[in-house]
C-alpha cells in the first residue's frame, strides 16, 4: 500500500490519486488542479484551514501542529529542517 | 542486504518490548509505568529495555506512536467508504473499540504527554474530522444536520464519547463503555443534530400541545395529589 508522501494518507483506490495516476507517490488532496504536487506552503495552508475548519483548533496551534506533522513526512523533511 | 541473524532477533525484541508496553500502559496507566515493570512484564532485564528506549519518554512516545497510527488507519479504513454521518460515527467507535483499554488512558493523559505522542493522539481525531467532514459537506445540502459549523458538530461527538470514556468506572464498570452505550449514543447525538424541517416541527408542536391538554385534564391533578 502507497502512502502519500506529503500528507500520510494510505492510497488504496485509484480516485485516491491525482487524476487517478497511480503511478504518483502523493494524494489527491496534496495535488493542484492540474495534478501536480502543492508546494510546502500551500500543503501548510492547506492542513492548518482543515484543522481549523473540522476540530476548531486556534489558528497559531493548528499551524504548529501541521508543521511538525508535514516534518516527519518525506516530502517535507528536508524543507521543514530549513 | 539481508538482515543479520542478531539484527532479526534485535528487532523482534523491540516489537515485544512495544507490545508489552502496550499493554501494560492499556491496563495501567502510562504515565503511572517505569520502565523497570515494563522490563518485568516482558521478562527481560531492565538493561534491555534502555538498550531499545534510552529513556521513558522514548519508550512512551514510540508505543502512542505505533498505536496511535495503527487506529488511525483502522478508523480510516471503516470510515472511507461510509455515506451518512451515522456510518462515520458507527465506523469511529469500531475502530477504536478494539483498543478501548489505551485508548481511554490516552482520553485521560494525553495532556500530560511527550509532544511528539500527544500530536499522534490528535492525528487520529484527524483521520475521523476528515470522513466527518467529507460526510457532512456532501449531506448538506439535504438539510439533514443543524446549521452548524464542522467543528462544533464534531467536537460535540468527541466531548460526548470521550466523556463516556473518560468516566467507564462509573458508566460500565466492567470495562465495556462502547459496547454497552455505543449504540445509543449514536442514537442520541443523531437527534440531537438532526434538522427539523417544517413539517417535523408543526407535528412535535401539535404532539406537545396534545400531550399537555392531557396533562392538565390528568386525574391525579385534579385530586390536588401532584407534588409539583
Amino acid at each position: 500500500m502507497k502512502t502519500c508522501i506529503s500528507c500520510g494518507m494510505p492510497m488504496t483506490k485509484p480516485s485516491d490519486f491525482p487524476l487517478e495516476d497511480e503511478s504518483k507517490d502523493y494524494c489527491v488532496y496534496c495535488a493542484r488542479p492540474d495534478g501536480s504536487m502543492q508546494s510546502y506552503s500551500e500543503k501548510l495552508a492547506g492542513m492548518t484551514g482543515f484543522l481549523i475548519r473540522t476540530q476548531g483548533l486556534d489558528e497559531e496551534a493548528a499551524r504548529q501542529l501541521a508543521a511538525r506533522n508535514m516534518a516527519k513526512l518525506p516530502a517535507w523533511k528536508t524543507t521543514a529542517a530549513d | 542486504m539481508k538482515k543479520t541473524s542478531r539484527q532479526l532477533q534485535k528487532e523482534q525484541t523491540r516489537e515485544f518490548l512495544l507490545k508489552t508496553a502496550y499493554e501494560y500502559f492499556s491496563e495501567h496507566g502510562i504515565l503511572n509505568t517505569r520502565m523497570s515493570d515494563i522490563a518485568q512484564a516482558a521478562g527481560v532485564s531492565h538493561g534491555t529495555v534502555f538498550l531499545h528506549f534510552a529513556t521513558q519518554e522514548a519508550l512512551v512516545t514510540e508505543v502512542v506512536e505505533t498505536y496511535c497510527g495503527k487506529i488511525a488507519l483502522r478508523t480510516h479504513e471503516l470510515a472511507k467508504s461510509c455515506t451518512s454521518i451515522q456510518e462515520v460515527l458507527s465506523a469511529h467507535l469500531e475502530g477504536i473499540q478494539e483498543y478501548e483499554p489505551f485508548y481511554t488512558r490516552l482520553v485521560i493523559e494525553n495532556r500530560l504527554l511527550p509532544p511528539a505522542a500527544r500530536d499522534a493522539w490528535i492525528n487520529i481525531q484527524s483521520a475521523v474530522s476528515f470522513h466527518f467532514g467529507r460526510v457532512l459537506e456532501r449531506t448538506r445540502g439535504e438539510k439533514q444536520v443543524a446549521a452548524l459549523p464542522v467543528s462544533a458538530l464534531f467536537n460535540l461527538w468527541i466531548g460526548l464519547i470521550h466523556h463516556y470514556l473518560a468516566n467507564g468506572d462509573l458508566f460500565a464498570p466492567d470495562g465495556k463503555v462502547l459496547e454497552r452505550h455505543g449504540d445509543t449514543l449514536i442514537e442520541y447525538y443523531m437527534k440531537l443534530i438532526h434538522y427539523e424541517t417544517e413539517e417535523e416541527k408543526h407535528g412535535r408542536e401539535a404532539h406537545e400541545s396534545q400531550k399537555g391538554e392531557m396533562l392538565l385534564r390528568a386525574p391525579w391533578r385534579e385530586a390536588g395529589r401532584s407534588a409539583f
